[in-house]
Protein backbone atom coordinates (compact mmCIF):
# COMPACT_ATOMS: atom_id res chain seq x y z
CA UNK A 1 0.00 0.00 0.00
CA UNK A 2 0.96 3.61 -0.36
CA UNK A 3 -0.18 5.83 2.45
CA UNK A 4 0.31 9.61 2.31
CA UNK A 5 -0.26 11.84 5.31
CA UNK A 6 -0.07 15.38 3.99
CA UNK A 7 3.36 15.26 2.33
CA UNK A 8 4.84 12.25 4.12
CA UNK A 9 4.72 8.99 2.13
CA UNK A 10 4.65 5.55 3.75
CA UNK A 11 4.78 2.29 1.81
CA UNK A 12 4.74 -1.40 2.60
CA UNK A 13 2.46 -4.06 4.07
CA UNK A 14 2.76 -2.63 7.58
CA UNK A 15 2.75 1.11 8.06
CA UNK A 16 3.11 3.02 11.31
CA UNK A 17 1.76 6.53 11.52
CA UNK A 18 2.98 8.28 14.56
CA UNK A 19 1.26 11.59 14.70
CA UNK A 20 -1.95 13.41 14.90
CA UNK A 21 -4.16 11.55 12.46
CA UNK A 22 -7.01 9.53 13.98
CA UNK A 23 -7.82 5.89 13.15
CA UNK A 24 -11.29 6.71 11.79
CA UNK A 25 -9.82 9.14 9.25
CA UNK A 26 -7.33 6.55 8.05
CA UNK A 27 -10.06 3.88 7.80
CA UNK A 28 -12.17 6.26 5.70
CA UNK A 29 -9.14 6.90 3.49
CA UNK A 30 -8.74 3.13 3.01
CA UNK A 31 -12.37 2.87 1.90
CA UNK A 32 -12.66 6.08 -0.10
CA UNK A 33 -9.07 6.82 -1.18
CA UNK A 34 -8.74 10.19 0.55
CA UNK A 35 -9.96 11.64 3.83
CA UNK A 36 -9.31 14.75 5.88
CA UNK A 37 -9.81 15.18 9.59
CA UNK A 38 -11.10 18.23 11.42
CA UNK A 39 -7.56 19.52 11.90
CA UNK A 40 -7.02 19.69 8.14
CA UNK A 41 -4.66 16.72 7.91
CA UNK A 42 -5.24 14.80 4.68
CA UNK A 43 -4.66 11.08 4.39
CA UNK A 44 -4.59 9.28 1.04
CA UNK A 45 -4.34 5.51 0.80
CA UNK A 46 -3.69 3.59 -2.40
CA UNK A 47 -4.43 -0.08 -1.87
CA UNK A 48 -6.73 -2.89 -2.97
CA UNK A 49 -10.49 -2.33 -2.77
CA UNK A 50 -11.85 -3.29 0.65
CA UNK A 51 -14.29 -6.17 1.06
CA UNK A 52 -17.55 -5.38 2.94
CA UNK A 53 -16.03 -6.96 6.07
CA UNK A 54 -13.87 -3.85 6.19
CA UNK A 55 -16.93 -1.87 7.30
CA UNK A 56 -17.12 -4.10 10.38
CA UNK A 57 -13.53 -4.69 11.48
CA UNK A 58 -11.46 -2.41 9.23
CA UNK A 59 -10.76 -0.06 12.13
CA UNK A 60 -9.77 -1.75 15.38
CA UNK A 61 -9.65 0.66 18.28
CA UNK A 62 -10.74 1.00 21.88
CA UNK A 63 -14.42 1.87 22.22
CA UNK A 64 -15.36 0.45 18.82
CA UNK A 65 -18.87 -0.94 18.39
CA UNK A 66 -19.26 -4.41 16.95
CA UNK A 67 -22.07 -6.84 16.25
CA UNK A 68 -19.94 -9.94 16.51
CA UNK A 69 -22.13 -12.45 14.67
CA UNK A 70 -22.86 -10.08 11.78
CA UNK A 71 -19.15 -9.22 11.49
CA UNK A 72 -18.20 -12.87 11.65
CA UNK A 73 -20.59 -13.73 8.84
CA UNK A 74 -18.96 -10.96 6.76
CA UNK A 75 -15.54 -12.41 7.67
CA UNK A 76 -16.66 -15.82 6.42
CA UNK A 77 -17.73 -14.15 3.14
CA UNK A 78 -14.32 -12.49 2.90
CA UNK A 79 -12.79 -15.97 3.14
CA UNK A 80 -14.87 -16.95 0.13
CA UNK A 81 -17.33 -19.10 2.10
CA UNK A 82 -20.95 -19.24 1.06
CA UNK A 83 -24.24 -20.14 2.72
CA UNK A 84 -26.79 -22.72 1.58
CA UNK A 85 -29.37 -19.90 1.29
CA UNK A 86 -27.31 -17.98 -1.29
CA UNK A 87 -29.07 -19.17 -4.47
CA UNK A 88 -32.52 -18.45 -3.02
CA UNK A 89 -31.29 -15.16 -1.66
CA UNK A 90 -29.91 -14.13 -5.03
CA UNK A 91 -33.21 -14.90 -6.76
CA UNK A 92 -35.30 -13.11 -4.14
CA UNK A 93 -33.04 -10.04 -4.36
CA UNK A 94 -33.29 -9.98 -8.14
CA UNK A 95 -37.08 -10.10 -8.04
CA UNK A 96 -37.13 -7.41 -5.39
CA UNK A 97 -34.85 -5.19 -7.47
CA UNK A 98 -37.13 -5.70 -10.49
CA UNK A 99 -40.18 -4.63 -8.47
CA UNK A 100 -38.37 -1.58 -7.13
CA UNK A 101 -37.30 -0.55 -10.65
CA UNK A 102 -40.82 -1.05 -11.90
CA UNK A 103 -42.21 1.11 -9.14
CA UNK A 104 -39.70 3.87 -9.71
CA UNK A 105 -40.27 3.74 -13.45
CA UNK A 106 -44.05 3.73 -13.21
CA UNK A 107 -46.46 6.38 -12.06
CA UNK A 108 -45.77 7.27 -8.45
CA UNK A 109 -48.64 5.64 -6.61
CA UNK A 110 -48.00 7.20 -3.24
CA UNK A 111 -50.05 10.27 -3.93
CA UNK A 112 -53.11 8.27 -5.02
CA UNK A 113 -54.75 8.05 -1.60
CA UNK A 114 -54.48 11.77 -1.13
CA UNK A 115 -55.26 12.74 -4.71
CA UNK A 116 -58.63 10.99 -4.35
CA UNK A 117 -59.29 13.11 -1.26
CA UNK A 118 -60.79 15.69 -3.63
CA UNK A 119 -63.21 13.12 -5.09
CA UNK A 120 -64.13 11.88 -1.62
CA UNK A 121 -64.85 15.41 -0.52
CA UNK A 122 -67.00 16.10 -3.60
CA UNK A 123 -68.91 12.85 -3.04
CA UNK A 124 -69.56 13.64 0.63
CA UNK A 125 -70.73 17.16 -0.23
CA UNK A 126 -72.93 15.89 -3.07
CA UNK A 127 -74.54 13.29 -0.79
CA UNK A 128 -75.25 15.83 1.92
CA UNK A 129 -76.68 18.20 -0.70
CA UNK A 130 -78.78 15.38 -2.20
CA UNK A 131 -80.36 14.69 1.19
CA UNK A 132 -81.09 18.38 1.70
CA UNK A 133 -82.64 18.80 -1.77
CA UNK A 134 -84.76 15.66 -1.46
CA UNK A 135 -86.28 17.10 1.69
CA UNK A 136 -86.83 20.39 -0.04
CA UNK A 137 -88.55 18.74 -3.01
CA UNK A 138 -90.80 16.82 -0.60
CA UNK A 139 -91.66 19.98 1.32
CA UNK A 140 -92.44 22.00 -1.79
CA UNK A 141 -94.48 19.14 -3.22
CA UNK A 142 -96.50 19.05 0.02
CA UNK A 143 -97.11 22.76 -0.23
CA UNK A 144 -98.18 22.40 -3.83
CA UNK A 145 -100.71 19.68 -2.93
CA UNK A 146 -102.07 21.74 -0.10
CA UNK A 147 -102.56 24.75 -2.35
CA UNK A 148 -104.27 22.58 -4.98
CA UNK A 149 -106.63 21.17 -2.35
CA UNK A 150 -107.58 24.64 -1.21
CA UNK A 151 -107.81 25.90 -4.80
CA UNK A 152 -105.08 28.53 -4.38
CA UNK A 153 -102.70 29.83 -7.04
CA UNK A 154 -99.94 27.29 -7.74
CA UNK A 155 -97.72 28.87 -10.43
CA UNK A 156 -95.00 30.10 -8.07
CA UNK A 157 -94.90 26.85 -6.12
CA UNK A 158 -94.75 24.83 -9.34
CA UNK A 159 -91.79 26.88 -10.51
CA UNK A 160 -90.13 26.41 -7.13
CA UNK A 161 -90.67 22.65 -7.32
CA UNK A 162 -89.23 22.48 -10.82
CA UNK A 163 -86.14 24.42 -9.71
CA UNK A 164 -85.65 22.16 -6.68
CA UNK A 165 -86.03 19.04 -8.82
CA UNK A 166 -83.47 20.41 -11.30
CA UNK A 167 -81.01 21.15 -8.50
CA UNK A 168 -81.54 17.69 -7.09
CA UNK A 169 -80.90 16.05 -10.44
CA UNK A 170 -77.71 18.07 -10.91
CA UNK A 171 -76.30 17.19 -7.55
CA UNK A 172 -77.21 13.52 -8.05
CA UNK A 173 -75.25 13.54 -11.30
CA UNK A 174 -72.34 15.11 -9.45
CA UNK A 175 -72.47 12.34 -6.82
CA UNK A 176 -72.44 9.64 -9.52
CA UNK A 177 -69.45 11.26 -11.23
CA UNK A 178 -67.49 11.47 -7.98
CA UNK A 179 -68.39 7.86 -7.20
CA UNK A 180 -67.08 6.74 -10.60
CA UNK A 181 -63.86 8.69 -10.16
CA UNK A 182 -63.37 6.98 -6.83
CA UNK A 183 -64.04 3.55 -8.25
CA UNK A 184 -61.49 4.05 -11.03
CA UNK A 185 -58.95 5.26 -8.48
CA UNK A 186 -59.73 2.29 -6.27
CA UNK A 187 -58.97 -0.15 -9.11
CA UNK A 188 -55.66 1.59 -9.80
CA UNK A 189 -54.77 1.63 -6.12
CA UNK A 190 -55.56 -2.05 -5.84
CA UNK A 191 -52.98 -2.82 -8.56
CA UNK A 192 -50.41 -0.63 -6.83
CA UNK A 193 -51.08 -2.44 -3.58
CA UNK A 194 -50.72 -5.84 -5.22
CA UNK A 195 -47.20 -4.77 -6.20
CA UNK A 196 -46.54 -3.33 -2.75
CA UNK A 197 -47.71 -6.55 -1.18
CA UNK A 198 -45.35 -8.58 -3.36
CA UNK A 199 -42.51 -6.21 -2.47
CA UNK A 200 -43.23 -6.58 1.24
CA UNK A 201 -43.36 -10.37 0.92
CA UNK A 202 -39.99 -10.39 -0.87
CA UNK A 203 -38.43 -7.98 1.62
CA UNK A 204 -39.50 -10.24 4.47
CA UNK A 205 -38.19 -13.25 2.59
CA UNK A 206 -34.84 -11.59 1.89
CA UNK A 207 -34.50 -10.51 5.54
CA UNK A 208 -35.33 -14.02 6.69
CA UNK A 209 -32.88 -15.67 4.28
CA UNK A 210 -30.19 -13.16 5.23
CA UNK A 211 -30.65 -14.05 8.89
CA UNK A 212 -30.41 -17.75 8.16
CA UNK A 213 -27.39 -17.26 5.86
CA UNK A 214 -25.67 -15.19 8.53
CA UNK A 215 -26.26 -17.91 11.07
CA UNK A 216 -24.92 -20.60 8.72
CA UNK A 217 -21.81 -18.56 7.87
CA UNK A 218 -21.14 -17.76 11.52
CA UNK A 219 -21.41 -21.43 12.32
CA UNK A 220 -18.80 -22.31 9.70
CA UNK A 221 -16.11 -20.06 11.21
CA UNK A 222 -17.15 -20.41 14.83
CA UNK A 223 -14.20 -22.62 15.85
CA UNK A 224 -11.66 -20.47 14.04
CA UNK A 225 -13.13 -17.45 15.80
CA UNK A 226 -13.04 -19.07 19.26
CA UNK A 227 -9.38 -20.04 18.70
CA UNK A 228 -8.57 -16.49 17.56
CA UNK A 229 -10.25 -14.93 20.62
CA UNK A 230 -8.08 -17.09 22.88
CA UNK A 231 -4.96 -15.76 21.18
CA UNK A 232 -5.71 -12.04 21.08
CA UNK A 233 -2.90 -10.37 23.06
CA UNK A 234 -3.80 -8.54 26.22
CA UNK A 235 -6.91 -10.45 27.25
CA UNK A 236 -7.66 -13.53 29.29
CA UNK A 237 -9.55 -16.33 27.63
CA UNK A 238 -13.28 -15.65 28.09
CA UNK A 239 -15.75 -18.46 28.87
CA UNK A 240 -17.87 -17.48 25.91
CA UNK A 241 -15.98 -16.15 22.87
CA UNK A 242 -19.11 -14.24 21.83
CA UNK A 243 -19.04 -12.37 25.15
CA UNK A 244 -15.52 -10.98 24.58
CA UNK A 245 -15.13 -7.20 24.63
CA UNK A 246 -15.65 -5.49 21.26
CA UNK A 247 -11.97 -4.81 20.58
CA UNK A 248 -10.91 -8.40 21.38
CA UNK A 249 -13.78 -9.76 19.31
CA UNK A 250 -12.86 -7.34 16.51
CA UNK A 251 -9.26 -8.60 16.40
CA UNK A 252 -10.47 -12.19 16.37
CA UNK A 253 -12.98 -11.56 13.58
CA UNK A 254 -10.32 -9.71 11.60
CA UNK A 255 -7.97 -12.67 12.01
CA UNK A 256 -10.66 -15.01 10.71
CA UNK A 257 -11.33 -12.74 7.72
CA UNK A 258 -9.03 -12.25 4.78
CA UNK A 259 -8.10 -8.72 3.77
CA UNK A 260 -6.85 -7.18 0.57
CA UNK A 261 -7.14 -3.65 1.89
CA UNK A 262 -5.26 -2.51 4.99
CA UNK A 263 -6.75 -2.78 8.48
CA UNK A 264 -6.35 0.22 10.76
CA UNK A 265 -5.16 -0.70 14.25
CA UNK A 266 -4.79 1.64 17.19
CA UNK A 267 -3.99 1.04 20.85
CA UNK A 268 -1.38 -1.10 22.51
CA UNK A 269 -2.52 -4.66 21.86
CA UNK A 270 0.38 -5.00 19.43
CA UNK A 271 3.77 -3.36 19.83
CA UNK A 272 4.22 -2.62 16.13
CA UNK A 273 2.41 -2.48 12.82
CA UNK A 274 4.43 -5.50 11.67
CA UNK A 275 3.39 -7.57 14.68
CA UNK A 276 -0.26 -6.72 14.12
CA UNK A 277 0.06 -7.44 10.40
CA UNK A 278 1.63 -10.85 11.04
CA UNK A 279 -0.98 -11.78 13.64
CA UNK A 280 -3.92 -10.66 11.52
CA UNK A 281 -2.46 -11.92 8.25
CA UNK A 282 -3.44 -8.60 6.71
CA UNK A 283 -1.89 -5.29 5.63
CA UNK A 284 -1.99 -2.93 8.60
CA UNK A 285 -1.82 0.79 9.27
CA UNK A 286 -1.03 1.36 12.94
CA UNK A 287 -2.11 4.69 14.29
CA UNK B 1 -65.01 -0.30 12.59
CA UNK B 2 -62.01 0.83 10.59
CA UNK B 3 -59.91 -1.80 8.88
CA UNK B 4 -56.32 -0.61 8.53
CA UNK B 5 -53.87 -2.54 6.32
CA UNK B 6 -50.15 -1.80 5.92
CA UNK B 7 -48.38 -2.50 2.62
CA UNK B 8 -44.72 -1.75 3.43
CA UNK B 9 -42.22 -2.43 6.16
CA UNK B 10 -42.30 1.23 7.23
CA UNK B 11 -46.11 1.33 7.31
CA UNK B 12 -46.22 -1.97 9.18
CA UNK B 13 -43.81 -0.59 11.78
CA UNK B 14 -45.90 2.55 12.26
CA UNK B 15 -49.11 0.52 12.51
CA UNK B 16 -47.50 -1.69 15.14
CA UNK B 17 -46.39 1.36 17.12
CA UNK B 18 -49.85 2.90 17.03
CA UNK B 19 -51.61 -0.32 18.04
CA UNK B 20 -49.18 -0.73 20.96
CA UNK B 21 -49.41 2.87 22.11
CA UNK B 22 -53.21 3.17 21.77
CA UNK B 23 -54.71 -0.17 22.73
CA UNK B 24 -57.94 1.58 23.70
CA UNK B 25 -58.75 2.36 20.07
CA UNK B 26 -57.66 -1.01 18.67
CA UNK B 27 -60.21 -3.81 18.54
CA UNK B 28 -57.98 -6.49 16.93
CA UNK B 29 -54.59 -6.79 15.30
CA UNK B 30 -53.43 -9.43 12.83
CA UNK B 31 -49.84 -8.93 11.70
CA UNK B 32 -49.94 -5.99 9.32
CA UNK B 33 -53.70 -5.53 9.67
CA UNK B 34 -55.70 -3.97 12.50
CA UNK B 35 -59.29 -3.12 13.32
CA UNK B 36 -59.65 0.30 14.91
CA UNK B 37 -62.64 1.34 16.96
CA UNK B 38 -65.22 3.45 15.14
CA UNK B 39 -64.49 6.52 17.21
CA UNK B 40 -63.04 9.87 16.25
CA UNK B 41 -59.83 8.87 17.93
CA UNK B 42 -59.70 5.58 16.01
CA UNK B 43 -60.16 7.53 12.76
CA UNK B 44 -57.57 10.08 13.89
CA UNK B 45 -54.96 7.34 14.36
CA UNK B 46 -55.85 5.59 11.08
CA UNK B 47 -55.69 8.82 9.07
CA UNK B 48 -52.42 9.79 10.72
CA UNK B 49 -50.94 6.55 9.35
CA UNK B 50 -52.26 7.29 5.86
CA UNK B 51 -51.04 10.87 5.98
CA UNK B 52 -47.58 9.51 6.69
CA UNK B 53 -47.51 6.49 4.36
CA UNK B 54 -49.94 7.31 1.52
CA UNK B 55 -50.99 4.30 -0.57
CA UNK B 56 -49.04 2.02 1.74
CA UNK B 57 -51.89 2.35 4.23
CA UNK B 58 -55.40 1.24 3.27
CA UNK B 59 -58.40 2.25 5.36
CA UNK B 60 -61.80 0.62 4.93
CA UNK B 61 -65.03 1.09 6.81
CA UNK B 62 -66.44 -2.23 8.03
CA UNK B 63 -69.79 -3.04 9.53
CA UNK B 64 -71.37 -6.22 10.92
CA UNK B 65 -72.75 -8.43 8.17
CA UNK B 66 -76.48 -9.13 8.38
CA UNK B 67 -77.27 -11.89 5.90
CA UNK B 68 -81.01 -11.39 6.38
CA UNK B 69 -80.61 -7.82 5.23
CA UNK B 70 -78.09 -8.33 2.42
CA UNK B 71 -78.67 -11.80 1.00
CA UNK B 72 -81.54 -13.59 -0.68
CA UNK B 73 -83.09 -16.51 1.19
CA UNK B 74 -82.09 -19.09 -1.47
CA UNK B 75 -78.43 -18.55 -0.70
CA UNK B 76 -78.96 -18.67 3.05
CA UNK B 77 -80.89 -21.92 2.66
CA UNK B 78 -78.18 -23.36 0.43
CA UNK B 79 -75.64 -22.73 3.19
CA UNK B 80 -77.70 -24.70 5.70
CA UNK B 81 -78.40 -27.59 3.38
CA UNK B 82 -74.84 -27.86 2.09
CA UNK B 83 -73.23 -27.72 5.53
CA UNK B 84 -75.46 -30.57 6.75
CA UNK B 85 -74.68 -32.82 3.73
CA UNK B 86 -73.83 -36.41 4.39
CA UNK B 87 -70.92 -36.77 1.97
CA UNK B 88 -68.34 -34.25 3.21
CA UNK B 89 -66.17 -34.64 0.10
CA UNK B 90 -68.81 -33.38 -2.36
CA UNK B 91 -67.92 -29.96 -3.78
CA UNK B 92 -70.76 -27.43 -3.75
CA UNK B 93 -70.99 -27.22 -7.52
CA UNK B 94 -71.75 -30.92 -7.79
CA UNK B 95 -74.00 -30.84 -4.72
CA UNK B 96 -76.10 -28.01 -6.16
CA UNK B 97 -76.41 -29.54 -9.63
CA UNK B 98 -79.09 -32.12 -8.83
CA UNK B 99 -80.98 -29.94 -6.38
CA UNK B 100 -82.94 -26.74 -6.45
CA UNK B 101 -80.01 -24.67 -5.16
CA UNK B 102 -78.36 -21.53 -6.57
CA UNK B 103 -75.42 -22.45 -8.77
CA UNK B 104 -72.03 -20.94 -7.91
CA UNK B 105 -71.63 -19.19 -11.26
CA UNK B 106 -74.82 -17.18 -10.72
CA UNK B 107 -73.78 -16.31 -7.19
CA UNK B 108 -70.39 -15.10 -8.42
CA UNK B 109 -72.09 -12.72 -10.82
CA UNK B 110 -74.55 -11.24 -8.31
CA UNK B 111 -73.46 -8.48 -6.00
CA UNK B 112 -74.84 -8.12 -2.51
Amino acid sequence: MICRVDDAVHTGRAVSLSGDVGPATVATAVREGVASDAGGTTVAVTARTPHPVHERVGCLRAGMALRVRTALAAAARARGLSAPQDPLLRRARQRLAAIRDEREGGVAGDGAALSTADARQRLAAARAETDRLRERVATVRGRLQAREEYGLATEDVRAELAAAARDLSEVETEAVAAQQTLERARRRTRETRDTLEERLRLEDRVANLERRARRALTERVRDAYAAAVAEVPGTGEPDDPFAADALTAGFAVARVAEFDAPVVVSGDRFESARAASRWLGAPVVRV
Amino acid sequence: MLLVIAYSRGARGSLRNVTRAHEECVVRTFGRVALFAATEFGAFQALRLREKHGTEIQIEWTEPFNEFDRLRADVRDAVRVYESREEPATPYEKFAAGRDLPDPETMRGREL
